[in-house]
């Protein structure tokens, strides 16, 4: 509708609706947006104000809530629903190309792609590290540590080589993935990894990245194969992303080494850690000493006892947000993308792509 | 409340489209007017195959029997009735001392419609292209056995080029020449009535560092259905190039476009436009007499066109590519009509201009005065091109409808009449939509006048 109508409505309603709310309080001030005040101190006052009383009906909703659970409980009825926080995850912009579980071509469509031969192990991975030029300081160090993350991966020196040539380099000596660090003012900043022979190339950015000795309490990783977790991995695009992580770790992890990598994909950012676990008894000690004792004098002590899972961080750790992913190997000026990132494909904070 | 903007189609005419993909599916998607406009995939013939992928497409669209040819990974074609998908017949384009398939992939096909075969329906001509340059031009007799045997009647095969890749190529409209070019292959015209090359190109000089960039052209189309002298190509060195062979041999306009190369060129029916898509998604539309963009296709296409497609009647075009949706623009306002998901990576997409809808046809009719009405805008932009410039054609234009507008106002004096036609020229042009706005704004404010009066 028009425009006038529009602006002159939503200057009414809020008026309307703060008058049935609390007619009690003062009028004139409710009526002014603090917004429109010109004068900065007033404006903060009445600004303040506001918030300091939706902060108190806030807590009186809380309380209430909290009342309504407790008296629920004692009477021995059924608590009242949990609410659902809304999350920009959970609101997230529909998107078709999520991937259903019942996707005939979904499956047909993996196991043509190019990750299928080392999947299906018949292939095993092996994968070449490689530095951008000029390469100092935290490159090698973040390169020893990912040649200690990534079981079977070798690294080689860049020397003034082209990108394309290296390519074909790894294709001879029959590597099947290629990863280049690329390093900017000595911090690395931006991560390729190519599937070989015949693509696809992913280009990431690499951010938040915290060495192995920064980590407080971190362990020393063994050299066992690890465990792949990939989180969160829904659409078409994520699927291929997560089978091209995939396709650089072996297929066969040695469960014995009780160590886990775990790619977190969590809006659009894919989150990289490396842990070992173990699993551990514990003793649940406040069941023991405080109520239902009655319980616990019947009960055996090894009843109370709970497998916990302890972690102990291995490091490396870094974020990675996808930029582009092209079709067939590194070609930066006839290539193909697959998808890119636009800045019009940013008009939305709860549309991710992977 | 989250701000979810949704994107918002306007949804599509009526038109049925094939597309066809990586995993050797094709996919026909129809939209009708009468269910919202809103396509959706119809069928789906084949099986999923990944040694099947579709390489090469081409339609005849004929009104009696449409036949549809595709060539595939493995090295055969087949062709299929465009309506039910049943296989007429295959034929191996490899022969026995040729290279393997996977090799030479056949990176051209065309099917005749077949003006001059007319009077032997049961004849289908093939012309097939393979990346060595393995040209074959055979006339395919179809026998009544429901085997789908076919015998070859003639064959006729040469080699475009010593060298180099193939990588494009396109029969004109006549269906008497044929362009061909590629990887170290420059554009080359060939007469196939008696298997001549008639002309080819040069290679532009070299630029003022004295860098000459390597020929490699990526895709090819000729300029109008009825001209087969002027040819549009684009290079992997994001160029576009507009030869006329009755000129020279160098190119006659060449501009650029974005960054990376260009996968895909279609031209219009009016015979100065063409499409152009790249490796990153652009798709935009240029003036090829002037070498102006006319104006880019927006909606966050991130995946590679592999192909467009025109529509032959309808102001439609179709672009589908590596992300793997069809996606239906308008050509007139640059809209993204719809766009489907269909879950493979495209490889072609063609238009069966055959398809109406019995039950559409009342709302089609509703729907062609606004045609006409676009038609007649043509006409009369094509009248003032010739003695005005580009900037005062739009003027002029708006002013005409301003005229009209108010002639409709007067002759209605009804406001509900009125706001009713704009919405019906929504779909007409987005061009004149400022005016439009600064209108509506003017009858809302007399309108609210009244209110106040009351």
């Amino acid at each position: 509708m028009g425009y006038k109508r529009k602006k002159s409505e939503s200057e009414l309603e809020p008026e309307i609706e703060n008058d049935r709310k609390k007619p009690m309080t003062q009028k004139e001030e409710k009526e002014i947006l603090p917004s429109t005040i010109k004068n900065k101190e007033k404006r903060s006052e009445v600004h303040a104000k506001l918030k300091h009383q939706k902060k108190l009906e806030k807590r009186k909703k809380a309380k209430a809530r909290d009342a309504a659970e407790k008296r629920a409980l004692e009477l021995g009825e059924e608590p009242p629903p949990k609410m659902v926080p809304r999350t920009i995850e959970n609101t997230r912009e529909f998107d078709e190309t999520v991937c259903k579980p019942d996707d005939e071509e979904l499956f047909a469509g993996n196991d043509a792609d190019e990750f299928g031969a080392i999947l299906k192990r018949d292939r095993t991975p092996k994968v070449l590290i490689t530095t951008c030029r000029f390469n100092s300081s935290r490159g090698p160090a973040f390169i020893s540590e990912l040649l200690s993350v990534i079981p079977n991966a070798h690294y080689y020196k860049r020397g003034t080589y082209d990108l394309k040539k290296i390519v074909e380099y790894a294709n001879n000596k029959d590597f099947t993935s290629l990863i280049v660090v690329h390093t900017n003012r000595r911090e690395p900043d931006a991560l390729l990894i190519i599937g070989l022979p015949e693509g696809p190339t992913a280009h990431f950015k690499l951010s938040k990245l915290v060495l192995r000795k920064d980590i407080k309490n971190h362990g020393n990783p063994t050299n066992h194969k690890p465990e792949l977790v990939l989180n969160n991995f829904t659409t078409r695009l994520g699927h291929r992303i997560g089978r091209l992580i995939q396709s650089l770790f072996p297929q066969d992890p040695n469960f014995r080494g009780r160590r886990v990598v775990t790619f977190h994909n969590q809006r659009d950012f894919i989150f990289f850690r490396h842990h070992r676990y173990i699993f551990d008894r514990k003793e649940s000690k406040q069941t023991d000493s405080k109520g239902k004792e009655a319980k616990d004098a019947k009960g055996e002590k090894a009843s109370q006892e709970r497998v916990i899972a302890r972690l102990q961080e291995c490091g490396p750790r870094f974020t990675l947000k996808l930029t582009s992913l092209q079709h067939g190997t590194f070609d930066s000026k006839g290539g193909e993308f697959e998808w890119v990132h636009k800045p019009e494909m940013d008009t939305s904070r709860r549309r991710f792509f992977l | 409340m989250p701000r979810i903007t949704t994107l918002e189609c306007p949804g599509c005419p009526s038109l049925r489209a094939l597309t066809f993909d990586s995993l050797g599916l094709i996919k026909v998607i129809e939209a009708k007017v009468s269910q919202g406009g809103a396509p959706r995939v119809v069928e789906r013939w084949g099986e999923l195959d990944s040694s099947k992928c579709v390489l090469a497409a081409s339609i005849n669209n004929r009104k009696d029997d449409p036949l549809l040819a595709v060539a595939r990974k493995t090295g055969m074609i087949e062709v299929l009735s465009a309506i039910n998908g049943d296989i007429r017949f295959t034929v191996s384009n490899a022969n026995e001392d040729g290279p393997r398939p996977e090799d030479d992939a056949v990176v051209g096909l065309h099917l005749f419609a077949g003006q001059k075969l007319e009077l032997t329906s049961r004849t289908c001509t093939l012309l097939t292209c393979t990346t060595k340059g393995n040209t074959s031009m055979r006339s395919i007799e179809v026998t009544n056995s429901p085997a789908g045997f076919a015998s070859v009647g003639s064959s006729n095969t040469w080699s475009v080029c010593g060298s180099g890749n193939i990588l494009c190529s396109k029969v004109d409209g006549s269906e008497k020449y044929a362009i061909f070019g590629g990887k170290g292959v420059e554009m080359n015209m060939w007469d196939l009535d008696n298997c001549t090359k008639i002309w080819a190109a040069k290679s532009p000089p070299k630029n003022s560092l004295d860098i000459f960039t390597p020929t490699w052209f990526t895709s090819s189309t000729f300029l109008s259905k009825d001209d087969h002298r002027k040819i549009v190509a684009g290079t992997n060195s994001h160029q576009v190039r507009l030869y006329d062979i009755s000129a020279q041999r160098r190119p006659v306009t060449s501009f650029d476009f974005r960054e990376t190369a260009i996968k895909s060129v279609t031209e219009d029916l009016d015979g100065y436009t063409v499409y152009v898509g790249n490796g990153s998604g652009d798709l935009a539309s240029f003036d090829m007499r002037t070498g102006k963009l006319l104006g880019c296709f927006l909606g966050k296409c991130s995946g590679s066109i592999r192909s467009i497609a025109r529509h032959p009647e309808l102001p439609v075009i179709a672009s589908c590519g590596l992300d793997s949706y069809l996606r239906l623009w308008d050509i007139k306002t640059r809209q993204l009509l719809s766009a489907v998901f269909l879950k493979q990576h495209l490889t072609n997409v063609v238009f069966d201009s055959n398809f109406a809808d019995e039950e559409v046809k009342p709302s089609v009719a509703a729907d062609l005065p606004l045609n006409a009405e676009q038609i007649a805008n043509e006409t009369e932009i094509v009248d003032e091109e010739e003695a005005l410039p580009v900037k005062r054609k739009k003027a002029s234009k708006e002013d005409e409808r301003r005229k009209k507008k108010k002639a409709m106002k007067e002759n209605e004096g009804n406001k509900e009449a009125s706001k009713e036609n704009n919405g019906s020229k929504k779909k007409a042009s987005k061009e004149n939509e400022g005016s439009k706005k600064l209108k509506s704004k003017k009858s809302k404010r007399s309108k609210f006048e009244i209110h106040d009066e009351s």
